[in-house]
């Protein structure tokens, strides 16, 4: 597996035999698959299959059991800072430092990522514009409303630019208005050529995926564009695809 | 990046509730309240009398010990066991027993009819009770010397001289302990519940996802603690100046220098631990488990000295006793940093193994 950063390949992600086991427990059973540049890679399952465990190893956060791969042309068996570089990530808890306003939690990964002050500055005014925020601008980032703390956690896991975006479980527990002012933010991004992989529970946001990938105890039961997996199970949407291929699930939460 | 993460730091620990308070609160309670209570000078002796002998020399005796201040004349009484009932009720420390012939035998150089009994459930009050009970017969039967002149007893007389704390004044002694204890306790605790503090709302997981460098992301949070412990160091000694009227004999810079190594100890110490606990019950238990071992294996309340071997052996590993020991000597004697190079060599041992395991044992990947 080619450590350099291979530009003329067309994946963001190459993935082979990913396993993670956790002493007897085989949280992530041998998984292969490719996320391409630029498309919006959805990473379904139920509760307790692997996504976030995966997620974790494709983040750097994590060593996996056995397996390689690259993330962003990075070793995710020994590159893990390097991958870090060059990915954003957005956790399914909110993260951001609840005792620091608004400005100060973009102003310090800023310049954790290593912008320098004019350009944290610059970035700070657009992206407050952006988001409708600048009233809350110096507001501890804990007191904000839940949708907000989201939009504000997404924009920061981009603000060193990087090429590809981790999200899992972006919109939980948020109303189906900031649900899909979100996801029209992930469009943008997308536009702009970030790769967004994406986990949910919401199957009428898998539709808006390019592409699925559906997890059952560890292992990747399905992989394909959300009209071929429906064409294929005959069904009518994702939620029903969903269900067919989750009910072959043996493991206990 | 260092200054992103020292600015949020600071900004953190000034908006926590409790943090700034405490840091104010601690020296002021260590240097005003602690010094008189921590005091080894032994005061209010309950003192049972059984007088025999009724005799003017037993009554002088008795007035004698109960005029020096020390002792409470709970009763005087004939029998022992009346006597015995008082102590058995923790009612009585001592029981000075009078024998019917001491008024005939006193001056006469021979055996003193007179029996000491010390409560010592309370092993310091009783021992050191029994010192000045002696002190005050001794003082007495020098004094029927001199009222019976002529009658030669053979006396032995000591003179002590103490050096570096001319009156045995207690204070003086622990000031310089407490300071010890204040900035250990502080630069222990706060930073054992930083890291795991961040484990808890999970903001670590956004920090160890980012390029951060892990050695930049502890000492960022290090640095912080030095800065409060040595702002305490400076409010102990502005109080122990001012309502003590103690200063240091010492270079105040080597008191600096000193504490200064003590915090990348027990700073390190208390990052470690954080790095180890799932929350923060688990992080402030085990930091009061060395709490403890530090304290009382610290030299700070008994003498290393008079420690069994294998405890002296402990005490090697424990940073306070080092810095007890250079704060010490540097308070009260004027000691040099180089007189106590050793200490300073101590501390850096322990400082650079804790720290570096700090930095060592903080994953950015499982």
């Amino acid at each position: 597996m080619s450590t350099e950063l291979d530009t003329n390949s067309s994946y963001a992600m190459e993935i082979r035999n990913l396993t993670k086991k956790f002493g007897n427990f085989t949280a992530v059973d041998n998984i292969s698959f490719n996320v391409r540049k630029g498309e919006i890679f959805g990473f379904l399952g139920a509760n307790g299959a692997g996504k976030t465990t995966a997620m974790k190893i494709l983040c750097g956060l994590s060593r996996p059991t056995a397996g390689e791969g690259t993330v962003a042309g990075f070793d995710i068996n020994n590159e893990q800072e390097k991958i870090k570089r060059h990915i954003g990530y957005m956790s399914q808890k909110f993260a951001l430092y609840p005792d620091l306003t608004v400005r100060e939690n973009i102003r310090l990964f800023g310049g954790i990522y290593g912008l320098a002050d004019p350009e944290i500055k610059a970035k700070t005014n657009n992206m407050l514009q952006t988001l409708e925020m600048e009233n809350v601008r110096d507001k501890l980032a804990g007191e904000l409303p839940l949708g907000w703390k989201q939009k504000l956690s997404f924009s920061i896991a981009l603000i060193h630019g990087p090429e590809i975006i981790f999200l899992d479980e972006p919109t939980g527990g948020v109303d189906p208005e900031t649900r899909r002012r979100f996801w029209e933010m992930i469009y943008e991004a997308s536009e702009k050529g970030i790769t967004v992989f994406v986990t949910t529970h919401y199957m009428d946001e898998a539709e808006y995926c390019d592409r699925v990938s559906i997890m059952v105890d560890g292992r990747i039961e399905a992989l394909d564009s959300p009209a071929a997996l429906k064409t294929k199970y005959k069904a009518t949407n994702m939620d029903a695809v969903f269900r067919t291929i989750a009910r072959k699930a043996q493991r206990e939460e | 990046m260092w200054k992103y993460l020292l600015e949020k730091e600071f900004k953190q620990f000034f908006r926590n509730p409790g943090l700034p308070k405490m840091a104010i609160a601690f020296p002021v309670l260590m240097m005003l309240v602690f010094p008189f209570a921590v005091s080894m000078e032994i005061r209010n002796i309950n003192l049972v009398v059984v007088d025999n002998n009724k005799s003017t020399v037993s009554a002088q005796l008795i007035e004698k010990c109960t005029s020096s201040g020390y002792f409470k004349l709970i009763d005087i009484c004939q029998s022992p066991e009346k006597a015995q009932e008082y102590m058995d009720d923790n009612r009585a420390d001592a029981i000075i027993t009078i024998e019917s012939d001491f008024d005939e035998e006193t001056g006469k150089g021979t055996g003193l009819p007179l029996g000491i009994k010390v409560n010592t459930v309370n092993g310091t009050k009783g021992s050191i009770g029994a010192q000045y009970i002696a002190s005050c017969i001794r003082m007495f039967l020098k004094e029927q010397d001199t009222g019976t002149a002529g009658n030669s007893t053979p006396t032995i007389d000591i003179s002590e001289k103490y050096y570096y704390n001319p009156y045995m004044d207690y204070k003086v002694f622990m000031v310089p302990a407490l300071i010890v204890i204040a900035i250990t306790m502080v630069t222990g605790f706060f930073p054992a519940l930083n890291i795991v503090g961040e484990k808890e709302t999970g903001t670590i997981e956004q920090i160890n996802v980012t390029p951060v460098k892990k050695t930049a992301f502890i000492i960022c949070k290090l640095i912080p603690y030095w800065v409060i412990a040595l702002f305490i160091l400076t409010a102990c000694l502005i109080i122990a100046w001012l309502v003590f009227g103690y200063t240091c004999h010492g270079n105040l810079l080597s008191l600096y220098l000193f504490s200064g190594l003590q915090i990348i100890v027990t700073a390190g110490l208390g990052l470690l631990i954080s790095n180890y606990s799932n929350n923060a019950q688990q992080a402030m238990f085990i930091i009061w488990f060395f709490m403890m071992i530090f304290m009382l294996m610290s030299g700070i309340f008994t003498p290393i000295a008079s420690m069994p071997e294998w405890a002296k052996v402990i005490t090697y590993f424990n940073p306070m006793r080092y810095y007890a020991d250079a704060m010490r000597a540097i308070f009260l004697k004027g000691s040099s940093p180089l007189d106590v190079w050793y200490d300073a060599a101590g501390l850096l041992a322990i400082g650079t193994a804790v720290v570096s395991w700090a930095i060592f044992s903080y994953k950015k990947t499982e």
